[in-house]
């Protein structure tokens, strides 16, 4: 009896240990990262960051260029991407729940998005960029918003999923229309998931690099209209860094800052902002 | 109207049980008549074949063994199962004499006459005035005071507004298992219906939320025709005017409570209320 307590005990404290282990593993690889892109970064943040345009070589400059077209082409993919996913992944967990569409419809939401964005980019390239004839914000916007509606339908779909159907029964008990039943008890029951869903795809896509490439390119200049070449962080980044100039690679790493700070003060933001109106 | 002669002869000859129940010297006033009922769960058949009234302003409690039918006879009531794929019912629902099986039947207004408190307090993710606000505001357009007489009103008639005056705008999530039932339950008053159907409301619920609930179904009998399923046979004999017993998709016996639960006719209820069935 005893022994096969030791034994017990022991094998707890190895696997203990082992996923313990494993979870550290996982932060101290994020520590670092973090770390290094706050060391890197912060040396180069200065307010020219956010009023200057990329410079050549050997000059000053900031990023501002870069900055407006992650973010027009960024919030323009979420806003074509985002009421798409979330109308399909409705259709999915309420209206078709039952259909054989619905089974079809999860299985190619599950493949685009599991789909290298290498090739969403080159779809747009040839459905797009070609017709038209030359790159612009706006397939780069398109690209991204590809890229949105499976991750917001697949998480739509399982955040209304997760609603009790006792909630649905109950609502539709009070006589109300099916479309009173999601739009003001499910949807509201499922809000949060459905907030971390739009926030998981906007997360996604404002590092995304590859389908900028075949679609928006990339400028060196400011351009407002998003009709021409659009430069964004990501594509910036990867030129920057990539290049044997000491200013560049450090405005690539503040760049690379920028990014990883919008993305984590929005999620902050949109969480408490979720938490609180559903606590109320 | 129809009265217990004419449910009488209506009925289904093929049940074992009477299919209106007997109450001397005062005719009865029929609100849901339940004729041939068939349902089917796909090719499964859940009720055989079952036939009986509900009458206006009394409680029609529904006992019996887990899956006799009672919750699915409930749930045809307000046609609930029509939210789910190849689930059918078969035969006649007679309410004040209008067919609601009928595919034409509005389903909303239809649920708006009929409310339902179910097993679980389901409270909607808002707060509690809200709870019982927007059921209202759906049917009716009324000025804020009068929706706030009208949330009041509910919540008193579900015994709950001493408990929750002070904080309407607090989450009805908030609330105890006991509190949210009730509050539940106004949500379904508010919307004056008919018909009440409650399904096992007191299964979840601690003995004192439980006769809390019981005084409020007394009460609003006088009001509406209620109709509850439980698994609480001395909750049945407490709260309730007539009592069916059901087993295995059948209406085993159908009478006033008090003579069910003292001389049960069939042996089968006898067994079951006695708990030596099975």
């Amino acid at each position: 009896m005893a022994t096969f307590s030791k034994a017990r005990r022991a094998n707890n404290a190895v696997f203990l240990g082992l996923s313990v282990g494993a979870a550290g593993l996982g932060l101290l690889a994020l520590v670092f990262i973090l770390v290094a892109l706050l060391w890197n970064g912060l040396a180069g943040l200065r307010p020219s960051v956010f009023t200057e345009m990329t410079p050549p070589p050997g000059a000053a400059g900031g990023l501002l260029n870069a900055i407006y077209g992650s973010v027009v082409m960024t919030l323009l993919g979420l806003a074509i991407g985002a009421p798409i996913g979330l109308l399909a992944g409705t259709y999915m967990a309420e209206h078709g729940r039952y259909s054989k569409l619905t089974v079809v419809v999860r299985f190619l939401n599950d493949i685009l998005l599991s789909a290298p964005s290498i090739i969403i980019g080159l779809f747009v390239y040839e459905v797009v960029v070609t017709r038209i004839g030359h790159f612009s914000g706006i397939a780069g916007a398109l690209a991204l918003a590809i890229l949105v509606i499976p991750v917001v339908a697949r998480t739509t779909e399982d955040m209304l999923l997760l609603v009790p159907n006792q909630l649905r029964e109950a609502a539709s008990a009070m006589g109300l229309p099916r479309s009173h039943v999601v739009l003001k008890v499910a949807y509201s029951a499922a809000r949060p998931g459905i907030i971390t869903g739009l926030l998981l795809a906007f997360a996604r896509i404002s590092g995304e690099t590859a389908p900028l490439l075949f679609t928006a390119l990339n400028n060196q200049f400011w351009n407002a209209d998003i009709t021409g070449p659009t430069a964004s962080l990501p594509t910036v980044i990867f030129q920057f860094a990539l290049s044997p100039y000491k200013d560049w690679q450090q405005l690539a790493w503040t760049g690379a800052l920028i990014i990883t700070a919008t993305v984590l003060i929005l999620s902050i933001a949109a969480r408490s902002l979720g938490s609180t109106r559903t606590a109320k | 109207m129809t009265t217990v002669a004419d449910a009488l002869t209506g009925a289904d000859a093929s049940t074992a049980a009477e299919p209106a129940p007997e109450r001397a010297g005062r005719p009865a006033l029929n609100k849901v008549s339940v004729r041939d009922l068939k349902f089917f769960y796909g090719d499964t058949l859940a009720i055989k074949g079952v036939s009986l009234n509900l009458e206006a302003n009394r409680v029609t409690a529904f006992i019996g063994p887990s899956g006799c039918g009672k919750s699915t006879l409930l749930r045809v009531l307000n046609r609930m199962y029509d939210l789910y794929p190849r689930q059918r019912a078969e035969g006649e629902v007679l309410l004040d004499g209008q067919n609601i099986l009928d595919p034409a039947m509005d389903l909303n207004l239809l649920r708006a006459r009929i409310g339902m408190v179910f097993q679980k307090p389901t409270p909607f993710p808002m707060s509690i005035y809200e709870n019982i606000a927007f059921g209202i505001r759906l049917y009716e357009k009324l000025p804020k005071s009068e929706l706030d007489g009208r949330v009041e009103k509910a919540l008193q008639g579900a015994a709950l507004w001493n408990e929750v005056k002070d904080k309407l705008s607090a989450s009805g999530l908030s609330l105890s298992g006991g509190q949210q039932q009730r509050l539940c339950i106004a949500r379904t008053v508010a919307l004056k219906p008919d018909v009440i159907l409650l399904d096992e409301p007191c299964s979840a619920l601690d003995p004192i939320s439980t006769a809390r609930v019981e005084e409020l179904i007394d009460e609003l009998k006088g009001q509406y025709t209620i109709a509850i399923v439980t698994h609480n046979m001395q909750q049945a004999a407490r709260c309730s005017d007539y009592t069916a017993f059901m087993y295995l998709g059948e209406l085993i016996e159908f009478g006033d409570t008090q003579r069910m639960f003292t001389s049960p006719t069939q042996k089968q209820t006898q067994q079951y209320i006695t708990g030596r069935f099975g």
